[in-house]
């Protein structure tokens, strides 16, 4: 196998359960490829090493993420008051619609009165 | 002979006890907080690896953490919480990608923020000497092409299997494999430069 075949199997050596025998023995007497097996390596090992590396979040995130049960609370607890008093609420949105269509009525007659 | 060891991949660290998640899904604040706490940078780092964007990475462990305080009660003991929340927040991280992949533009200049973010010490020395500066590794990592960067970073930073990370992804096993493999080629031409060959 030639350097250049060997180097394109390489980001694929470290999942293999087994290196096939052409490539130890190419790796047995290539000092280039074993040279590219070792910094693959190195970056394996720096990719496994990152798992224990946080970044700091934004302020403001912990807050938000502390406050969800007791916001999902809330939105349940007005949800449910909603329907508990969805009659009472309707009836006050028709009431309310029936009022505006009323005044709306009114100016429009007003406004032919005072044309005429 | 030396092997590369990133087989299986780096087992997740159990981050909260069973009792304190078993609070939490009987509704126990305090407990919520305490897990929280305890597992939020965690959750908020791998959105940024796989995001690339502070802002992203937010809303997407608020998301996660939404999704977790839902699904509590269907966790089940016998699986590590953390693998459970890695999963969770994988998967949130992903589908905020999808939607933001549609809006490419913003892809530009990422790498440099996510830097300022992620802590630039300490380095993993491997055999024959070849070392990665951690700094360097992040750096290259935010600068790799989204679709292979989520590929490494879930593989080779939070170790899931080819066959789950092609789940995750909804791509098959075979297209995974090559986005880990062309990742890592691109990462390891970004960390050692011609000199060094």
């Amino acid at each position: 196998m030639k350097c250049q075949e060997i180097k394109e199997m390489l980001p694929a050596y470290g999942d293999e359960q087994r290196a096939t025998l052409e490539l130890r023995r190419h790796l047995s007497r290539c000092s280039d490829c074993r040279a590219e097996v070792d910094r693959y390596e190195a970056l394996a090992g720096g990719l496994r090493a990152l798992v224990s590396t946080t970044a700091e979040p934004p302020a403001r995130l912990l807050g938000a993420l502390i406050a969800i049960p007791s916001q999902r609370t809330r939105i349940e607890e007005a949800r449910a008051h909603v329907l508990r008093h969805r009659s009472r609420y309707l009836g006050g949105l028709a009431g309310a619609a029936a009022v505006a269509g009323t005044a709306a009525l009114w100016r429009t007659r007003s406004r032919r009165l005072a044309a005429a | 002979m030396k092997r590369l060891k990133t087989t299986g991949g780096p087992a997740p660290r159990e981050l909260v006890s069973p009792d304190l998640i078993e609070r939490c899904t009987r509704g126990d604040e305090a407990a919520w907080r305490e897990l929280v706490e305890a597992t939020h940078r965690d959750v908020y780092t791998l959105c940024l690896r796989i995001l690339g964007d502070p802002h992203d990475a937010s809303e997407a462990t608020q998301d996660t953490y939404l999704k977790v305080w839902r699904n509590l009660g269907g966790f089940r003991g016998d699986a590590m919480f953390s693998t459970w929340l890695y999963r969770v927040a994988t998967n949130t991280a992903i589908s905020k990608h999808r939607g933001r992949s549609r809006r490419r533009a913003r892809e530009a200049g990422v790498g440099e923020e996510v830097m300022e973010q992620i802590p630039a010490t300490g380095s993993v020395e491997a055999a024959a000497g070849a070392k990665v500066e951690v700094a360097r590794l992040e750096d290259a990592l935010a600068a790799l092409p989204p679709m292979y960067r989520e590929a490494v970073v879930m593989r080779d930073v939070y170790g899931l299997g080819v066959d789950e990370l092609a789940a995750q992804l909804g791509i098959s096993e075979t297209a995974a494999k090559v986005r880990v493999h062309r990742g890592r080629k691109k990462l390891k031409d970004m960390l050692f430069s011609e000199d060094d060959e």
